[in-house]
């Protein structure tokens, strides 16, 4: 237990949200613990307590002042986002901006030393304030983690913080460092010079912080290096590079901020007041915008989905699949990495091997370090003899999609599961109804709907139905999900559930267009120019045309004319990606494009075509009932899908798009000329 | 005084043993310790508990971990008001470590101990030659120029080559496994039988982790969920493919795979007066009822790994048991022809009458009741770690048997052997 540092001599201040203890070096320990939340963020109401704290402070300086957290195993997680949504208005969000400037000005004049101690989150806000102080002390546990999140968010940091970044680190570290929105480990943020010092687990943070204040450390200034590239002449040529490393990721007319740091960064260089009213001006500005209203919807909407994975107390640690295919040995693989112990069963060895060495392939990727290696591969074993069933928590079938063979393998496992264990299929064609009737317990059957690639597509889609299937095993469906760092979204057992069928609707809708004649170029770039990470018909390459076949065939539309043309591409063994042809042809995993195809097409209007049947696929799906909600869909479709997270889901750009925009009617396929410079994928 | 107390033993945690530079290529002693306390503490709810005494060691340490035990307390959830004490003796330190404590506990000196053990083989010590590190003192005492020259004086560059530690006894420079060779000649022990223990070690331990046995008794730790040195495919055609690693001139029979392996690992296990237990709710697994350590002269050729044959023969004496009288033996494989040895001379007339000053030999033991879940060869063997894995591993087998008493049996480097026995009413 912490003693109590108090002594007589303090004034007992009282504050809601901060401690302030003064030990018999006549440090003054600044502890936020932020009152009524388990993570620590800057709100208003904290940041107002720290205001009368600095004058405190001011008025009669300490020894030194060390700020830590009360929050055990994390410090700042940054500004407060709900308080966002509340600022009317741009005028409003400057004055707000501008008054923690100058609380955060006088915090780094301060006449005292003062120094930062932390471990775990320390991002946006949070980091924006050690900045202010002399030094910065970070542990280095796997909990720590430092950044600056804001561009996701539709904003860049505004507490100072691209400032001070940028003027100490330079514009070629903190650019890149902003722009990425990358979390780094302590030993990285001290390798930039964001941290001045790191401890190890086993030393302690108050008497690394202590010794800092009363041996007066100060965080060195801008290194030369730092210095130069700050120069006007060093930013006419980083600037021009970053704008297209940055272009090439994400649209300016899409996500402005990254664009509005880049430039504020070209104006200013390391120039502090410059950039510090650059700030108040961007972030007021984007802060109001629709694009992040629309990115912080999207963050709410993934704190949705992965609270779908909370409330439940199962723990799963152990995991076996069966059926070492693609998706099977991927799903095996990525629930190793990420800390499960997996059994992975096929009828021979030589069917598991290729998983295994995708997996040693994933692992190493990931981690890195040989050891972290060395782990996962020892929890991930191939089980031909099927001994990991009786020892699981969760079972995952995903072998080929067959009902007989589906209900024969279900009928062998249940007699072998543990009571409570879970037991989950990954097809995407088949019912949960129709491959129950094989169960003694056909209501402990669940759908967990993993994504191809497995580990670049962060949505599973948890299948159940409401007919037959417990509540409480989708639930549980949703927390392995959530144990595996997946974003699980309940639906209901219908054909091609959610992602399926709303991307099927789109892409039969760009093969019509495509076979009236528009070029697979222009529906790909009219697709991308909307947002979409992927035109669709690159998208069915990639899936496999055989793939998007079958899902066309499980949903039995209205599409036989292209379904049988789809059969000739596949019968000819042009599947896609996976064949090398497909619609296009691939080399190096990339489709060759003819540059000149997209030439006068509008594609403007070809995406407000495409995007059509995708919108009223959505609104039919919620209509009959395939997810709870809006907001749920939305989710699915953004993570699922890639729908462009600036619009703010499907529906929410349904809704919000006014009627300026009705489906053009059907044009001719060469139409008015258009700008399509601007090409690539977003992240 | 009071008459003196039973000790409880209520239950150990280890984390997963691995071997050398895979898994835990980038943890210490300190980090393992930690945390196979905490895992103890987790297990019995001891967060913020003051325990009265630890005691913990690693043989393979750092000088800077001089105060390992209580450093590693103070980086669990342990009350910090927990006195630790740093001990070792060699492969028997944990099982020592317990020993020690229980003692305190049947005096009433204490209530409630841990006894713990960590090593690694993937972040050994490494320092300068006695001569340079010399010279680096003195240069810290230089106060001149030509002082400070002067210490470099007759300097050798083969100075600076970095020392290991070395896994050899320091008075007769031979290895633990050239030592475990010539007992394995001196009492003709076979190669084919001492692949078939390995290969019961490594299929028992399978077995065990399959069957649930390790559920409790092991926690995940950096990644790893098992013992990753198990081998269930191995069969004995290909044992008997591998060639002898310590002896090569074709007489050799100990092989890597009929030797434990470095190991980095760590095990904890709570000791408890059963008052304490009793008011914490705590059940009792078992109970420690003897322990005896002994030695042989090794630096005038006695085998150097036959202390336990001496140690068990004296506890057998002094409590009136038979060797036959356990239901369990829990028997440290440093080697598996250091079993076979040990076996061999128990049921040896000459060897109990003549060294063991016996009337007659200990007699046989029934394999089956051998290591149950396997042992060293199979889970690894990190050093001071292995008395804790295997007193929490035996007090589980108990407690799940209902009642039975157990022999528990290591031998240590330097020729010692410390033993105990185990009982569950």
């Amino acid at each position: 237990m912490n003693q109590d540092n108090t002594s007589p001599s303090q004034q007992p201040a009282s504050y809601q949200h901060w401690r302030t203890d003064t030990d018999t070096d006549g440090v003054l320990w600044l502890t936020l613990d932020r009152a009524g939340e388990a993570v620590n963020s800057l709100g208003q109401a904290v940041l107002d307590e720290l205001e009368r704290i600095v004058t405190e402070v001011e008025r009669k300086p300490p020894t030194g002042l060390v700020l830590m957290s009360g929050k055990p195993g994390s410090f700042i997680a940054g500004a407060d986002v709900r308080e966002f949504d509340q600022v009317p208005d741009a005028a409003t969000a400057r004055g707000y901006i501008m008054r923690v400037h100058a609380l955060f000005d006088r915090i780094e004049a301060l006449s005292c030393p003062t120094a930062v101690a932390f471990e775990g989150f320390c991002l946006g806000g949070g980091l924006e304030l050690a900045l202010c102080f002399n030094y910065r002390i970070a542990r280095d546990v796997p909990a720590t983690k430092i950044g600056f999140p804001e561009v996701q968010l539709g904003i860049y940091p505004g507490f100072g913080g691209s400032a001070r970044t940028i003027h100490k680190l330079g514009g070629h570290r903190a650019l890149p460092l902003i722009l990425q929105a990358r979390n780094l480990n302590a030993r990285q943020a001290r390798a930039l010079g964001l941290v001045d010092q790191v401890i190890g687990r086993h030393e302690e943070l108050r008497w690394a912080a202590r010794r800092a204040v009363l041996a007066k450390k100060r965080s060195a200034g801008p290194d030369l290096q730092a210095q130069l590239a700050n120069s006007a002449p060093a930013r006419s040529a980083l600037v021009p590079y970053i704008r297209k490393q940055t272009a090439a990721k994400a649209k300016p007319e899409h996500y402005p901020a990254p664009f509005a740091l880049i430039d504020a960064f070209a104006a200013q260089g390391g120039n502090r007041r410059g950039l510090l009213n650059a700030e108040v001006d961007n972030v007021a500005r984007l802060l109001t915008g629709d694009t992040s209203r629309n990115l912080r919807r999207v963050f709410g909407l993934m704190e949705r989905l992965k609270a779908e994975g909370k409330g439940t107390d199962f723990k799963p640690a152990r995991v076996h699949v069966v059926g070492a295919g693609v998706m099977g040995g991927d799903i095996a693989a990525w629930c190793a990495l990420r800390g499960l112990e997996v059994t992975l069963q096929d009828r021979e060895l030589a069917l598991i091997e290729p998983a295994l060495k995708r997996a040693q392939q994933l692992f190493r990727k990931r981690l890195r370090s040989p050891a972290k290696v060395a782990a996962a591969s020892g929890r991930l074993r191939a089980d031909v003899a099927g001994a990991g069933v009786a020892r699981a928590d969760v079972v995952i079938e995903a072998i080929f999609e067959n009902l007989e063979a589906k209900q024969t393998l279900f009928r062998e496992l249940e007699p072998k599961l543990r009571p409570h264990a879970l037991l989950a299929t990954n097809t995407s064609a088949l019912q949960l109804r129709d491959l129950a009737a094989a169960l003694a317990r056909p209501e402990r059957l669940i759908g967990l709907h993993f994504f191809n690639p497995v580990a670049q597509m962060p949505l599973v889609e948890v299948v159940y139905d409401p007919d037959l299937t417990d509540p409480a095993e989708a639930k549980r469906g949703a927390a392995v999900a959530a144990a595996i760092g997946k974003f699980p979204l309940p639906v209901k057992s219908r054909p091609g559930f959610l992602v399926n069928r709303v991307l099927a609707a789109y892409m039969v809708k760009a093969l019509q267009l495509h076979k009236q004649g528009y070029s697979k170029e222009a529906l790909d770039a009219a697709a991308e120019r909307f947002g979409m990470p992927m035109g669709p018909v690159e998208l069915a390459d990639t899936v496999g045309l055989d793939v998007g076949l079958s899902v066309m065939r499980i949903l039995a539309g209205d599409t036989q004319a292209l379904e049988a043309e789809l059969e000739t591409y596949v019968t000819a063994g042009k599947k896609g990606k996976k064949t090398g042809e497909g619609l296009y042809r691939w080399q190096d995993g990339k489709p060759v494009k003819d540059a000149n195809a997209t030439q006068g097409a509008d594609l403007d209007g070809l995406a407000r075509q495409l995007i059509e049947p995708y919108l009223e696929e959505c609104e039919a799906a919620l209509a009959e009932g395939i997810v709870a909600d809006a907001d749920l869909l939305d989710a699915g479709m953004v993570f699922g899908t890639g729908f462009p997270p600036f619009r703010g889901g499907p529906l929410h750009y349904l809704r919000n798009r006014g009627p300026a925009a009705p489906p053009p009617p059907e044009t001719a396929p060469i139409d008015r000329s258009a700008d399509v410079s601007q090409e690539g994928e977003q992240p | 005084m009071n008459s003196l107390r039973r000790i409880a033993v209520i239950g150990g945690v280890r984390i997963p043993f691995s071997r050398a530079n895979t898994a835990y290529a980038d943890e210490t002693n300190l980090d393992m310790l930690s945390a196979a306390i905490e895992a103890v503490v987790d297990r019995f709810g001891l967060a913020g508990v003051k325990i009265d005494e630890l005691a913990a060691g690693a043989v393979t340490s750092h000088s800077k971990d001089w105060n390992l035990a209580r450093e590693a307390l103070l980086s669990t959830k342990l009350s910090p008001l927990t006195p630790g004490t740093t001990l070792q003796m060699a492969c028997g330190t944990s099982l020592q470590a317990a020993l020690l404590l229980g003692d305190r506990i049947a005096s009433g000196a204490i209530d409630c101990a841990i006894a713990a053990g960590t090593d690694t083989a993937s972040d050994a010590p490494i320092v300068f030659s006695r001569r340079f590190a010399q010279r680096l003192v003195q240069l810290s005492r230089a106060r001149s120029l030509s002082e400070r020259l002067q210490v470099f004086k007759g300097f050798n560059p083969s100075e600076l080559t970095p020392q290991s530690p070395r896994n050899a006894e320091p008075r007769t420079g031979l290895s633990m496994g050239e030592h475990c060779e010539r007992m394995a000649k001196q009492w003709s022990i076979g190669r084919a039988e001492q692949d078939q223990w390995a290969l019961d070690s490594h299929q028992r331990a399978h077995a065990a982790w399959e069957n649930g046995f390790f559920d409790r008794l092991v926690v995940p730790y950096a990644g790893a969920t098992r013992d990753n040195n198990i081998r269930a495919d191995s069969s004995l055609e290909q044992l008997a493919k591998l060639k002898p690693v310590f002896d090569k001139s074709g007489k050799g029979t100990l092989t890597a795979a009929n030797s434990t392996p470095l190991t980095d690992g760590a095990a904890a296990v709570l000791l408890a007066s059963e008052e304490w237990a009793r008011a914490r709710n705590l059940p009792v697994q078992a109970y420690i009822t003897a322990g005896r350590t002994a030695a042989v002269d090794f630096v005038h050729d006695e085998g150097l790994l036959m202390a336990p044959t001496v140690a068990v023969a004296e506890l057998l004496q002094r409590t009136g048991l038979a060797l036959q009288d356990f239901d369990i033996y829990e028997i440290h494989e440093a080697f598996a022809a250091q079993v076979l040895c040990t076996l061999k001379a128990w049921n040896d007339d000459d060897y109990c009458r003549n060294r063991l000053g016996l009337e007659r030999a200990l007699g046989e033991i029934d394999r089956a009741k051998i290591n149950p879940h396997g042992s060293s060869v199979a889970v690894g063997h990190p050093f001071a770690a292995t008395g804790a894995r295997i007193l929490a591993t035996l007090a589980e087998e108990l407690e799940q048997r209902g009642s039975g008493r157990g022999l528990v049996s290591i031998c240590t480097a330097g020729g010692m052997g410390t033993v105990a026995i185990l009982e569950r009413p």
